[in-house]
């Protein structure tokens, strides 16, 4: 099939590399002057594992190529794959197909009226709808949604073999074409749904908002349990246990971040105050964005309110492990705290310190280290932020020998307490 | 010689005989009446005072201006803004003006640039200020500042919580965002019920006070304090240091009650309590408005400095406004002055120039300590126009007191907003703004055929009232507002040959109070034969420490009978 994808968020590319590889001719809207790919991904797409080879090796191999938008609107099947807040630039564009569609057909192998687009962006419950208000659905030209589920560190498998995948169509033709494009990718799949575009949108932001609200459950026990003396680790093994709850998305730590997740969680929440006055998410919102302090918290307690020029160690401080972006990450938080405090900080990150350069390079309180024990020299603290794989068993003797004080603040349960405190440590988790 | 005996009074005496016979209707009706309006209002930059509803022609103007001539304004106008030690009872100059200079001004006292000292001051509430906007003033627990309470009385009372409440439609996400409040009163239930709603840990409070043993301020310092404490089983130094900022001119005294050096602001001897909004005491200000705001305040009433300096007396706003309440005093014997603001955001104004005009003029004691033989300061009460129209107007319009009136109102509000309804609403407001100054002025002459009303629906008017016009109102021409009566009050009290710096009326009774303290806490003895107070009091005392005795006793009884329960 030729698809135009439009957009160049994560799952634009990712999308573009997968279905460029299974055997479409892809067309990647590109309207700027950049020629090669891998710079205009941007730093952080460029970092998402396998996928920059993918790219180029579909480019050369030229199922995969650029193509100005007024040559893209004259195609006939479309994915959208753009950022959360560009709704009107989709409604334009789509306007923009239907425009070209209303003339007359302009060569003899386009099938004069049927168009098939697929919405695959975040831009809330019933945009998709309005969006096929454009078109003349009799006619096949249909509007469908198909919810991504990809997280950054992990787009192409997620793409590849998804266990389960909702879509949202209520024309035959549009559903067929779709359910043909992914079965590529369904050999795991072990569930497809298709409901109404507007359900589907529905039941995606539902999954976020309850993944959402389950990290602020545990958050909330985690910080009672500090105050009760109780083990999280306990609570959150005996809630695991339970078969009506299970053990996913229940680990403590210093508030989740990323761009998707967020904002998701953030549409929902403007939804639910908006239409049933409830605060419910976006108190867990709230609490997140104070969670993401809470090992300056523990920090600023353990050195009764004043750490001027001490010096605090950050290790790791992209929004998760596998990726180097940024984006609502708590380290931004804590980093701004620690300035504002005239500390310095010395940063270790297996891949976001490029992101950390652009944002603080050259500031005279913020160092970045390729060599996470060089970053303890004369610390006074360290800070575990992201539960990045390297940092979970450590030289601790190494770690005691170089910090100026032994002390360690994990906000994401990482380490090992028990092994931590009889070397010397002293150790603060988020709930234990 | 009293200025009571000189020409220029005397000829204002005979002049007023005949003003006293002349109803304001008349004034309106005679040969100058059209162009009255054009003569008898001035304007300055964003603030129009009109002067044709007060009982003057251009006569008494300029008998006011030989008045003042005789009395030296202007000279005393050079002394003021010099640093001339004109507050003599206390022995320091009155320089509230240099606390709204530009930056890199020059102000030397005793050799010392001042201006520099004001400046540096600024800077450091401002780092403050930016710090708690920006989220990073952390409290005990390392939570952010989020609520402000501000513990001061009187001027670290009445100016920043005046100026916070007019100027809310200039505050920034950051400072709007901000919960801010204000605690005086002694007796602790402002601040009691205030405690129970905020969170320790991120409550941060601003005390204000210029001796910084002022008992009001620190007995609610000391409760909060306290209640800190209680709440985080924090050592009291890390408290002092992350919930308290100090604004005093006593650096010691505030090193003494725990605040360290870099929270603590100054201000100077040189800044009278009622006239410091423009100091440090206005931190609330500049939290809610942001320093730029802060700063167009400043600049607006320098601007009014300027003005009031510089502008011959025809054109002088404060000199006029002053000058024409002398006569109304002195010469028309009214001694009731209604402050009246057609806009809700200056709903604490009134109680501002209660303390600014009573305090600094209510005496009656010369500069040469001799009792004089005229009226000074009136009495001085007010409220937003609209409600007061539902309460005392009645007297205003058909009592036995000629009262004369100030009324505020801006010309324009809601601009920005797509509301039509509040704008109507502001069209409404002023429409009875004019409706009342008409009516007070002309009486039943205002509408046609009243005169045939039956006499309780007759309307005698002759209440002369001056409207103050705000062109719209913002940082600066708040500023601007205020600055005009400071310097009207300044130029009433050069009239009337008094200090306008000292309160030493208010001084007797702070250790009055101390006194008796000691026998409500039994630190002396409880028979009345031993305690020198007077039989009125006595009996109160007694009254009340019967009362609580009896409390208590009913108290340990209940408790008894709980226990053996």
């Amino acid at each position: 099939m030729k698809i135009a994808i439009w957009g160049h968020e994560l799952t634009a590319w990712a999308t573009a590399a997968l279905l460029a590889q299974s055997g479409n001719d892809i067309f990647l809207v590109n309207d700027t002057q950049i020629t090669d790919p891998v710079t205009l991904m941007g730093s952080s797409i460029r970092n998402e594992p396998g996928l920059q080879d993918l790219i180029n090796q579909q480019f050369e191999k030229q199922n995969l190529q650029f193509i100005h938008s007024g040559s893209a609107s004259l195609l006939s099947t479309h994915i959208i794959s753009m950022n959360p807040a560009a709704f009107d630039q989709a409604h334009q564009l789509v306007s923009g197909i239907a425009r070209v569609r209303s003339g007359k057909p302009l060569s003899a192998d386009q099938q004069p009226d049927k168009l098939l687009i697929i919405n695959q962006s975040h831009f809330g419950v019933g945009s998709t709808d309005k969006l096929q208000a454009l078109l003349d659905i009799d006619k096949d030209q249909v509007v469908v949604y198909l919810a991504e589920n990809i997280s950054e560190g992990e787009a192409l498998k997620n793409i590849r073999q998804p266990k389960s995948l909702t879509f949202g169509s209520t024309n035959q033709w549009a559903s067929m074409m779709t359910r043909a494009l992914l079965r590529p990718f369904s050999s795991q799949l072990e569930q497809l749904l298709v409901m109404t575009p507007k359900e589907a949108e529905f039941a995606k932001l539902s999954i976020t908002g309850m993944l959402a609200l389950r990290i602020g459950y545990i958050n909330e026990l985690a910080n009672l349990a500090e105050q009760l003396d109780v083990d999280i680790d306990v609570i959150k093994q005996s809630l695991g246990a339970d078969p009506r709850i299970g053990h996913h998305y229940l680990a403590p730590g210093c508030g989740f971040g990323g761009n998707t997740f967020s904002q998701t969680t953030k549409g929902l929440a403007n939804l639910l105050t908006e239409k049933r006055q409830s605060h419910l998410l976006d108190t867990v919102l709230q609490e997140n964005e104070k969670q993401k302090e809470q090992p300056f918290r523990k920090l600023w307690r353990h050195y009764e309110c004043d750490i001027h020029k001490l010096n605090i160690t950050l290790w790791g401080v992209s929004f998760k492990p596998g990726s180097a972006a940024l984006d609502s990450a708590p380290s931004l938080k804590i980093i701004n705290a620690l300035l504002a405090q005239q500390a310095n900080i010395h940063i270790h990150d297996p891949e976001a310190l490029e992101n950390i350069e652009k944002l603080y390079g050259g500031h005279p309180q913020v160092h970045t280290y390729r060599d996470k024990y060089e970053a303890l020299n004369q610390s006074n603290a360290l800070l575990l932020l992201t539960e990045w794989p390297e940092y979970a068993s450590p030289d601790y003797e190494q770690m005691l020998e170089r910090m100026q004080a032994p002390l360690i603040i994990d906000g994401r349960n990482l380490l090992s307490k028990e092994l931590a405190q009889s070397i010397g440590f002293t150790y603060y988790g988020i709930g234990r | 010689m009293s200025v009571h005996d000189t020409p220029a009074w005397k000829a204002l005496d005979d002049h007023a005989a005949t003003m006293k016979q002349t109803h304001l209707r008349d004034l309106f009706l005679g040969t100058e009446s059209t162009s009255r309006f054009d003569t008898l209002s001035v304007s300055h930059q964003h603030l129009l005072l009109d002067f044709s509803k007060q009982r003057i022609t251009q006569t008494t103007l300029s008998l006011l201006k030989a008045l003042a001539t005789d009395c030296q304004l202007d000279d005393w106008k050079a002394r003021l803004f010099s640093g001339d030690t004109i507050n003599t009872s206390e022995n320091r100059p009155a320089l509230h003006t240099a606390l709204r200079l530009p930056a890199n001004s020059e102000l030397l006292l005793d050799e010392h640039n001042i201006a520099e000292d004001v400046h540096v001051n600024l800077t450091h509430m401002g780092s403050m200020v930016e710090r708690i906007h920006a989220g990073q003033w952390r409290g005990y627990s390392g939570l952010p500042i989020d609520t402000i309470v501000n513990i001061g009385v009187g001027g670290s009372d009445l100016g920043p919580l005046m100026a916070c409440k007019a100027l809310t439609d200039a505050q920034p996400p950051a400072g709007h965002q901000l919960k801010v409040h204000f605690v005086s009163s002694m007796d602790g239930s402002q601040i009691a019920d205030l405690l129970d709603q905020l969170s320790p840990q991120t409550t941060l409070f601003i005390i204000s006070s210029k001796s910084f043993t002022t008992i009001d301020t620190l007995s609610n310092a000391n409760t909060a304090r306290q209640w800190l404490k209680s709440a985080s089983d924090v050592k009291t130094e890390l408290l002092n240091r992350r919930h308290f900022i100090g604004v005093s001119a006593s650096q010691e005294k505030m090193n003494q009650w725990g605040i360290p050096e870099n929270s603590q602001l100054n201000f100077w001897d040189w800044t009278g309590g009622r006239y410091s909004m423009w100091s440090a005491i206005g931190l609330p200000i500049a939290l809610r408005i942001g320093m730029p705001g802060f700063k167009a305040m400043l600049s607006g009433a320098h601007a009014m400095d300027e003005h009031f300096k510089t502008a011959p007396f025809e054109e002088n706003l404060p000199v006029q406004l002053g000058m024409i309440g002398v006569w109304n005093i002195n010469f028309l014997d009214i001694h009731a002055h209604a402050i009246l603001p057609y806009d809700g955001r200056l709903s604490h104004l009134p109680a501002y120039l209660e303390q600014l005009e009573m305090e600094s003029n209510g005496k009656s004691v010369s500069r040469q300590g001799k009792t004089i033989d005229y009226h000074t300061c009136p009495i001085l009460w007010g409220e937003i126009g609209p409600n007061a129209q539902h309460a005392f107007y009645q007297l205003l319009h058909q009592g036995t007191e000629s009262v004369m009136c100030d009324f505020i109102a801006p010309a324009r509000r809601y601009e920005e907003l797509d509301n039509s309804e509040l704008q109507q609403q502001h069209q409404l407001s002023l429409a009875n703004c004019l409706a009342q100054s008409r009516l007070l002025a002309l009486g039943d002459a205002a509408i046609a055929g009243n005169d045939a009303a039956p006499i309780h629906k007759r309307y005698r008017g002759n209440q002369p009232s001056t409207t103050v016009l705000i062109d719209e109102l913002t940082p600066y021409s708040f500023g601007q507002l205020i600055a005009l009566y400071e310097h009207k009050v300044f130029v009433q009290s050069v009239i009337w040959d008094i200090n306008p710096f000292d309160q030493w009326g208010v001084e007797l009774g702070k250790k009055m109070a101390t006194d008796l303290l000691k026998p409500l806490l039994k630190e002396q003895p409880t028979t009345v034969k031993e305690r020198p107070f007077d039989s009125s009091t006595e009996g109160l005392l007694s009254a009340i420490l019967q009362k609580q005795e009896l409390a208590k006793q009913d108290q340990t009884q209940a408790k008894e009978k709980g226990s053996s329960l």
